[in-house]
């Protein structure tokens, strides 16, 4: 089983162990290899056995450093456990909007007069407060748009003291790429990379970002959000799909929710409680940093522990104890749109620890993994049915995540037949089970997958930090091949057979309210 | 940095070490006399970096024996090769009679198999062996690339090999691939962005290879009929039109024989291409709407602008403008002005293009609430102007500057990227150095040289602008940005669809 230990990541602080010595040694001789004819079989490299330093500071703060030396540049990422399953119905979307602010500066990047603006934010956020309570109140939608237009005139008073963007222009003019962060279901990620003779300014940006970030310009901040999700979902057939198939699927638990967060929710985010929430749970403690690179990991010590050692640790935000109850039947959900269908197919499954978790990822290999993959080769190329099929595994890791189908009919076929053939297939599967060439493929497929994501310092950077935040050991992702090899085709009929059930599945169909679609 | 020390630095580019970026602080600065835990504007601005010590690797050139280039750099660290294979030739050089044919080639030459083997058993092949390909196209040019485990370096190049010189065309497949183009057809409405922009081109570039939109009567079986798909075959995919890239864990002495393998006995190209024609592209302004029930506007502003690439002070000042009007990030000014003073959008962004061979577009592009669609294109014609009426500030162009100056190691992060670079450097008759002229030719713009090449070409009374949105739900009727023609982008029927 690989749930969290809980326990600190296996290195003395500071100090890589003797064990990560020997196989930087070993990796350095197979990376830099001798010269041979490329027939000669070589071991193929491996991603647990990189030297990676692993250094955690007395505030929990944990950073792996990987010196990656062919190219003068560092990736940086910063991975914070907190996302969309730690908010609950009236803060969704809060770590996601915390995502956005933490580009706003600091107490004294983004600003002329630190404490002036802190007047300013007072005023507005009073303001802002007496707007809810209008709205709530149901008074006058004149008053409450004169309050609106009241409260935008206070962010542009307040504007006047403001750096625009400033924190990101710093990193650009020192020609950083990448500059970018994103949410997940569990985490919320920070990341740069940086020409390597700069690397140092990442150790004071980061430090001060994460210890003294400065939430300006925060009511046009969220209309930006609500811009972004009429973007990513209210506007997209394929987003809103998504979020309506989650809703449906999970009555309980928050995987249902939107890490982006419901409209009502972004519209109503108060400043301080969003501060609030920030002082908690982005802490020292609640982070892993991964620097990928061509960087002297002495220096980067030194710099970590001069840049983060005195942070306070913050602390970790309370865990996610509800559980999605056993679903007792199919569950059937329509979104109607302006837009050609889709389907999506969802089973309740395991969460990524759990025994069953390689051969679920090796079933959705053999559906949907590539050209000979059974549902491409039956719903797309034999009978045509659909234009695509996929299949994905989420929306997070930790907790019981879904199994789930996605499929375009291609007209004049219906969502209806595309979920009879899925259903088919998968019958197929569990009374024949796959033959031995195409696991195979699928095998090797993974063996070459492992070599290829060593490729960049970015790629590497986010798969380290990532394994270390869920797995709490950056290795685990690199041995989760070995695990899937070992699949056998029974594990796989055995899983289809027991998550991918009619009472199990929830299904969302996209159904269009076009007249000139509408079947003769 | 200071403009003495990019000065410097363009004298540098000179010598061999192109990417040795010259020492300084981020920027001189007045101390902040803030009080805040920590200082860290101060912090961060007062560091200073040693030089940046780097060679760029440099691709070998080769030429096999029947002509065809090939650049190699070799890169031992994993045990994987790339190879990549760039023909010109694409659908831009064929009538509109060949459009569907000649879109599907590159899938087709893909996935419908080859001479000796049926598509399953190539797909079966490729996958036992994790080898990766694709072939796709960019109008005049189209591209392939294989990559494999060193192992199965000549495996994966025989298929390659058989995919790009004898493909099957199986009948299936193509039909496959025609079914979906169709349903890509029915769906373009769906996605408010894709639409906007196809028919962006549409509306500027008309019946040209840009303007096309693909259309139910261009996918009639025949069109894709298998002597049609043989006949563009035999004129793109062809020794005439190839140079061909390797990068990875293989050296010349053992590539070489292989690639001889895969060009032996290659029919020369059937006839040499025509060009496609110069496109005559829209000069008369207006407002065009594509009605949708959305609560959200797609907005897309450009009208023409004849700054072609090339070596000349207005190209280097336009890109310069370009960048600070609103490239990408957070801190051009569209971005301040849309997103982050006003919060009217989470996207905007400029666009300059600048062909070698005809005249490219000047324009800004958002996504905006329906009742701010008025408000935030009237914003984005202000910043447009903005730029016609005053010079930026030096702060402005030094940014901008120091950020392709310091980020320049970036071009170089992989032997593929350095390879693929050249190639199409090679492909376009670009000089090899044109990254290291752009280097230079940046530090020369001035804040003057931004402004007149923004008066000279950018005109936002001329703009043609086009909202995809619900007109209903505007904040103000769209007759404000000027007079509006509706368009009614034809919505296929099923029946239609089917054909």
């Amino acid at each position: 089983m690989m749930r969290p230990s809980g326990r600190p990541a296996p290195s003395a602080t500071g100090r890589a162990s003797q064990a990560v010595l020997l196989s930087a040694l070993l990796v350095a001789a197979l990376l830099a290899g001798p010269v041979s004819a490329w027939a000669q079989e070589r071991p193929t490299p491996r991603g647990d056995a990189l030297p990676v330093r692993e250094i955690t500071l007395e505030n929990g703060m944990r950073f792996l450093v990987l010196p990656q030396r062919a190219v003068p540049t560092v990736a940086f990422v910063t991975q914070y456990s907190v996302g969309g399953v730690n908010e609950h119905p009236g803060n969704t979307g809060i770590a996601h909007l915390l995502e956005h602010l933490l580009f706003k500066g600091t107490s004294t990047i983004g600003t002329r007069a630190p404490e002036a603006e802190l007047d300013w934010f007072r005023r507005i956020d009073l303001l802002y407060d007496s707007l809810l309570a209008a709205r709530v109140d149901e008074v006058d939608p004149a008053r409450t748009r004169e309050m609106e237009a009241r409260l935008r005139a206070l962010e542009d008073s307040a504007r006047t003291l403001v750096v625009p963007n400033e924190f990101d222009e710093i990193f650009t003019r020192n020609g950083a790429r990448g500059l970018n962060a994103a949410t997940t279901n569990e985490s919320t990620l920070y990341y740069v990379e940086l020409p390597a003779n700069r690397a140092q300014l990442w150790f004071v940006l980061e430090a001060a970002r994460m210890s003294d970030p400065v939430f300006r310009e925060f009511y046009a901040e969220r209309d930006v959000v609500l811009e972004e999700r009429l973007t990513r979902v209210e506007t997209s057939p394929g987003g809103l799909l998504y979020e309506t198939h989650l809703a449906a699927a999970y009555q309980a638990h928050p995987y249902g929710q939107p890490v982006i967060g419901w409209r009502s929710d972004l519209e109503t985010h108060r400043r301080e409680d969003v501060a609030e929430y920030y002082r908690r749970y982005y802490g020292p403690k609640n982070a892993v940093v991964a620097i990928v690179g061509d960087v002297d990991p002495e220096r980067v010590e030194e710099w970590i522990h001069r840049d983060f050692g005195p942070l306070p640790p913050g602390e970790r935000p309370p865990p996610v104890l509800i559980e999605e109850p056993r679903q007792r039947g199919e569950r059937r959900v329509e979104v109607r749109f302006d837009a050609e269908p889709a389907v999506l197919i969802g089973w309740h499954t395991v969460d990524v620890f759990h025994e069953d978790a390689p051969a679920l990822v090796m079933l959705s290999a053999l559906l949907s993994g590539g050209r000979t993959a059974r549902l491409y080769r039956e719903l797309v190329v034999e009978k045509r049915l659909a234009t695509f099929v996929g299949v994905t595994l989420g929306p997070g890791e930790r907790y019981p995540r879904l199994f789930t189908i996605q499929a375009y009919p291609r007209s004049p076929h219906t969502t209806a037949e595309v979920e009879e053939a899925v259903y088919a297939e998968i019958a197929r599967l569990i009374e024949e089970g796959p033959d031995a060439a195409e696991l195979e493929r699928v095998r090797n497929q993974l063996e070459a997958g492992a070599v290829r994501r060593l490729e960049t310092n970015f790629g590497l950077a986010l798969q380290l930090a990532g394994s270390a935040s869920l797995f709490g050991d950056w290795r685990t992702t690199f041995l989760l091949e070995e695990r899937m090899a070992a699949v056998t085709a029974a594990d796989i009929q055995r899983v289809a057979r027991v998550y991918l059930t009619s009472e199990n599945r929830t299904v969302a169909t996209l159904v269009t309210t076009r007249p000139e679609a509408v079947e003769p | 940095m200071s403009r003495g020390a990019s000065r410097a630095l363009s004298v540098a580019l000179a010598a061999a070490c192109l990417a040795c970026v010259a020492p300084g602080t981020v920027r001189a600065q007045e101390p902040e006399a803030a009080n805040a835990p920590a200082d860290s504007h101060a912090a961060a601005l007062g560091l200073t970096f040693e030089p940046l010590k780097f060679q760029p690797p440099q691709p070998a050139e080769h030429t096999l024996s029947n002509g065809v280039h090939v650049l190699q750099l070799e890169d031992r660290r994993l045990p994987l090769v790339s190879v990549y294979a760039r023909f010109r030739g694409g659908f831009a050089n064929f009538p509109r009679v060949y459009y569907a044919a000649a879109t599907g080639l590159p899938g087709l030459v893909r996935g419908g198999g080859t001479l000796s083997l049926p598509p399953d058993s190539v797909e079966a092949r490729l996958e036992h062996y994790a080898i990766r390909t694709s072939v796709g196209t960019g109008g005049e040019t189209s591209f392939a690339l294989m990559n494999a485990l060193t192992r199965h370096l000549d495996i994966g190049l025989e298929l390659f090999g058989a995919m790009l010189r004898s493909p099957r065309f199986d009948s299936a497949r193509v039909e496959v691939w025609r079914g979906q183009e169709l349903e890509s057809v029915r769906r373009r409405m769906d996605d408010p962005g894709r639409l906007a922009f196809s028919e962006f081109n549409r509306l500027l570039f008309g019946d040209h290879p840009i303007g096309w939109e693909m259309e139910p009567a261009d996918l009639e079986p025949e069109d894709l009929a298998h002597d049609r798909l043989e006949w563009l075959h035999r004129r793109v995919f062809c020794p005439d039109n190839l140079m061909l890239g390797v990068t990875g864990d293989v050296s010349w002495q053992e590539i070489e024989p292989l690639l001889e393998r895969l060009v032996e006995g290659w029919e020369p190209c059937a006839e040499p291409l025509v060009r496609s024609p110069r496109p005559e592209i829209r000069t008369e302004p207006g407002v065009f709407v594509i009605p949708r029930p959305l609560e959200q506007s797609t907005v897309v502003m450009a009208h023409v602008a004849d700054v072609r690439q090339g070596d000349t002070p207005d190209f280097f000042a336009s890109r310069i403008g370009t960048s600070i009007l609103g490239g990408g990030g957070l801190s051009s000014r569209l971005m301040a002005r849309l997103r982050t003073e006003r919060g009217y959008a989470y996207s905007t962004s400029a666009l300059w293009t600048a062909p070698v061979s005809y005249p490219g577009l000047v324009g800004a592009i958002t996504r905006t609430r329906a009742d701010r669609t008025v408000a935030a294109a009237r914003l984005m014609l202000e910043t447009l102007e903005e730029m016609t009426e005053a010079p930026p500030t030096s702060d402005e162009v030094e940014r901008t500057v120091d950020e392709v100056v310091n980020g320049f190691v970036f071009n170089f992060e992989s032997p593929a990227q350095i390879v693929s670079r050249q190639m199409a450097y090679r492909a376009q008759r670009m000089p090899a150095d044109w990254l290291e002229r752009y280097l230079a030719g940046i530090q020369e713009v001035q804040p003057e040289d931004v402004q007149r090449v923004f008066r000279e070409h950018v005109h936002p009374e001329r703009m043609v602008i086009l909202v995809v949105g619900n007109p209903e739900r505007l904040d103000e009727p769209l007759s404000a940005l000027g007079p509006v023609t509706v368009l009614h982008v034809p919505e296929p029927t099923a029946a239609q669809a089917e054909r």
